[in-house]
């Protein structure tokens, strides 16, 4: 015991200095992004959340310090809160979809096409190389009374051109299609990553035992890939949440969402502070969200059996 | 093991949070610097003292900052006429245009801090710009065309004593429908909710469908509603908005609406109809019995401007007959200057808007549009329409 101890008085002592420089040199290279979050993103927040009860004003003609506005939030009659929980919902349905659809491109990639994946990679990518706006507004032609599909629906017979399809532009299925789209190549990158980093020996373990395939995806792959799909799920539905620019192109009357309100609030209604409110209950749910699921990113275990 | 770790751990810390403290703290003192250097810029009359010795024409940087609504000289649609004279007296000096979509967009810009040499806004926001303390009067004696102006609208642009805007253009605001498709009831704006034609109507996404829905529910004054009667036409509108399939916000997007047949019924002004009756020739501007809105816009001229001439030179060119006629035969505007020569326009575009009546702009055929004095509450009702 005691030569274990001076071994380890000895290692401690010469591994003293190098371990106060590399703590030294990791914060010298955090300080840039602590810096960069501090200025952008807590003080605006900061900012944001003392603009909304008042204790700073930007313009001549806002009120002095009160909680009035996050009273009628929280309390008064909940159009807004009402309109929160439409996004919450749409932004959960669109985050299903888009871990259900990317999860089969991530799975094949990974363990079934060794020799392309790259390109293939690249290929699913390459959309984003194209401006934003133009990929949503493009859905108007493929999704328009006079669009692809209906042409297609009246050429064939099964409607009448003077009876188009109307729900398919300008509804609340449009804002979830549109989004499941844009977000599906996204999502399937971390899946990827996820099972391509996949011990490939538990699986031959797995069917060494005698598992079928589809055991072995059910009670093996899956499980172990749980940590990519909770983040891919995340990655999502946090952004969708506070999504205005696809529901303002194509969301007509049904798709308006939370973003839409408080981009309104802020750019046509000039009512900052409610935009103010609206916008800081948005990160605090987010925020709380978040660390929820951060620890179910902790998941590592396997149930055997 | 663990007690030789602990010191370590406990250093690394104490060493780990002193520092990140103080990054925050620095960065904390470097955001509140951005913060007031930013709020001082914004202030106005940093720029230069309106009280000293203005420069002479000659002296001025001459190239104007103009911010505008599109295709009113920024040449979308070849109408950079619209200001030839000053081109003639100017040529390289054509101003920059920053193209506003949206009155509210503007006036928010400016309380931002924003500024331009000059700007265009609408009547129903005059009194509110004026507050805002950014703008002065124009000098009517350096345009020469003021005279012909007409003098019941540029009464409408005089506020504290001074002609802050130069009203330049006016126009309606009514429903627009497709004849060959549509056939209302009867003349009126209830042809925005006819549920025969569900999903085939646009609105303005604006609170003047808060006021459209009061004249036609018979409010007494729509432009200064108390609460109960904003929640009663807040109410109407939610009931009625499912019959709608989107509402615009800017003109190209309803006039590529109604192009391509997504809708047949819209709130529209007199340049959607100018525009898509090439395309749609049944297009109908309707008169409702309740009565069509009216709008007009003037120029306004910043306070800080270092253009001050060029700023008048380049209204004067806008307010010429021939502006007038440009506006007129290209977007079926009406210009306030009297002396354009209306034989010269299409019969249907007179007819329609009613240009040989000079009482066409009167109450109670057509309602004016009235500065709304409780506009944030107003804005209040109406978000709550649509996030309804």
């Amino acid at each position: 015991m005691a030569s274990g101890g001076t071994v380890a008085a000895e290692v401690r002592a010469s591994a003293g200095p190098r371990t106060d420089r590399t703590w030294r040199v990791t914060l010298g290279l955090l300080s840039g992004p602590l810096l960069w979050l501090a200025l952008f993103f807590l003080i605006p927040i900061g900012l944001v959340a003392l603009y909304s009860v008042g204790a700073i004003t930007v313009f001549r003609t806002d009120a002095g310090p009160s909680l009035a506005s996050w009273q009628r939030f929280l309390t008064g009659p909940s159009i807004y809160l009402g309109l929160f929980w439409k996004s919450v919902r749409m932004s959960l349905t669109v985050s299903v979809l888009v871990v259900v659809l990317a999860y089969p491109i991530g799975y094949f990639l990974a363990l079934c096409a060794p020799k392309r994946k790259y390109v293939l990679l690249l290929l699913i990518i390459v959309p984003f190389l194209t401006s934003y706006l133009l990929r949503i507004v493009a859905w108007r032609v493929i999704l328009g009374g006079q669009g692809v599909i209906n042409s297609f629906l009246f050429w064939s017979g099964v409607r009448s051109s003077d009876d188009p399809v109307t729900w398919l532009i300008y509804s609340q299925f449009t804002v979830v299609l549109v989004l499941v789209y844009v977000w599906v190549p996204f999502v399937a990158l971390p899946i990827f990553v996820t099972l391509e980093n996949l011990d490939r020996s538990i699986l031959e373990a797995a069917s060494d035992l005698g598992a079928s395939r589809w055991r072995t995806f059910w009670r093996v792959t899956f499980p172990l890939s749980l940590p990519g799909v909770v983040a891919a799920f995340v990655f999502v539905f946090i952004p969708t949440i506070g999504e205005f620019v696809t529901p303002q192109l194509v969301g007509g009357t049904g798709g308006y969402m939370y973003g839409n309100a408080i981009s309104d609030l802020f750019i046509q209604g000039f009512d900052w502070r409610t935009g103010s409110v609206l916008s800081l209950f948005l990160v605090a749910v987010v925020g709380v969200m978040t660390v929820v699921f951060a620890r179910f990113l902790q998941v590592r275990s396997v149930a055997a059996g | 093991m663990v007690n030789d770790i602990d010191p370590v751990l406990d250093r690394i810390l104490r060493q780990q949070l002193s520092r990140r403290g103080a990054l925050k703290l620095s960065g904390a003192a470097v955001g509140a610097a951005v913060l007031a250097a930013c709020r001082r810029a914004t202030e106005p009359g940093i720029g230069g003292s309106p009280g000293g010795a203005r420069p002479t024409l000659e002296a001025e940087p001459g190239t104007l900052e103009i911010y505008d609504w599109t295709g009113y000289g920024d040449g979308s649609y070849g109408d950079q006429v619209l200001w030839k004279q000053y081109r003639r007296k100017f040529p390289d000096q054509a101003p920059n245009f920053t193209t506003a979509f949206d009155d509210d967009k503007g006036f928010t810009k400016a309380a931002a801090g924003q500024t331009w040499d000059i700007t265009h806004p609408c009547a129903y926001r005059f009194p509110d710009w004026v507050d805002l303390d950014v703008l002065q009067p124009w000098d009517t004696s350096l345009i020469s065309n003021f005279a012909d102006l007409n003098p019941a609208l540029e009464e409408v642009g005089r506020a504290d004593g001074g002609q802050y805007f130069i009203v330049a253009d006016w126009g309606f605001a009514a429903p627009m429908y497709r004849s060959s498709l549509v056939e209302p009831r009867q003349d009126s704006w209830d042809l925005l909710w006819d549920e025969r034609y569900a999903g085939k109507i646009s609105w303005w996404d604006s609170v003047n469908m808060l006021v459209v829905a009061a004249y036609y529910n018979g409010v007494s004054d729509p432009w200064n509603m108390t609460d109960g009667e904003l929640a009663q036409q807040r109410d109407f509108l939610v009931d009625k908005k499912p019959l709608v399939r989107t509402m615009w916000q800017d003109e190209p997007e309803l006039i590529q609406l109604v192009k391509q047949e997504e809708v047949v019924i819209a709130y529209a002004w007199t340049s959607a109809w100018n525009w898509t009756r090439a395309k749609h020739p049944d297009m109908v501007y309707m008169e409702p019995k309740e009565g069509r809105t009216s709008w007009s816009c003037g120029f306004a001229l910043f306070k800080d401007t270092p253009n001050y001439y060029h700023a008048h030179e380049y209204v004067d060119a806008w307010m010429s007959a021939q502006s007038g006629l440009w506006l007129l035969q290209n977007y079926a505007y009406g210009h306030t200057n009297t002396r354009v020569d209306l034989s010269k326009l299409s019969r249907d575009v007179v007819e329609t808007f009613s240009l040989n009546d000079p009482a066409v702009l009167e109450e109670p055929r057509t309602h004016p549009e009235r500065h709304i004095p409780r506009r944030d509450t107003y804005s209040e009702f109406w978000s709550e329409v649509k996030a309804a």
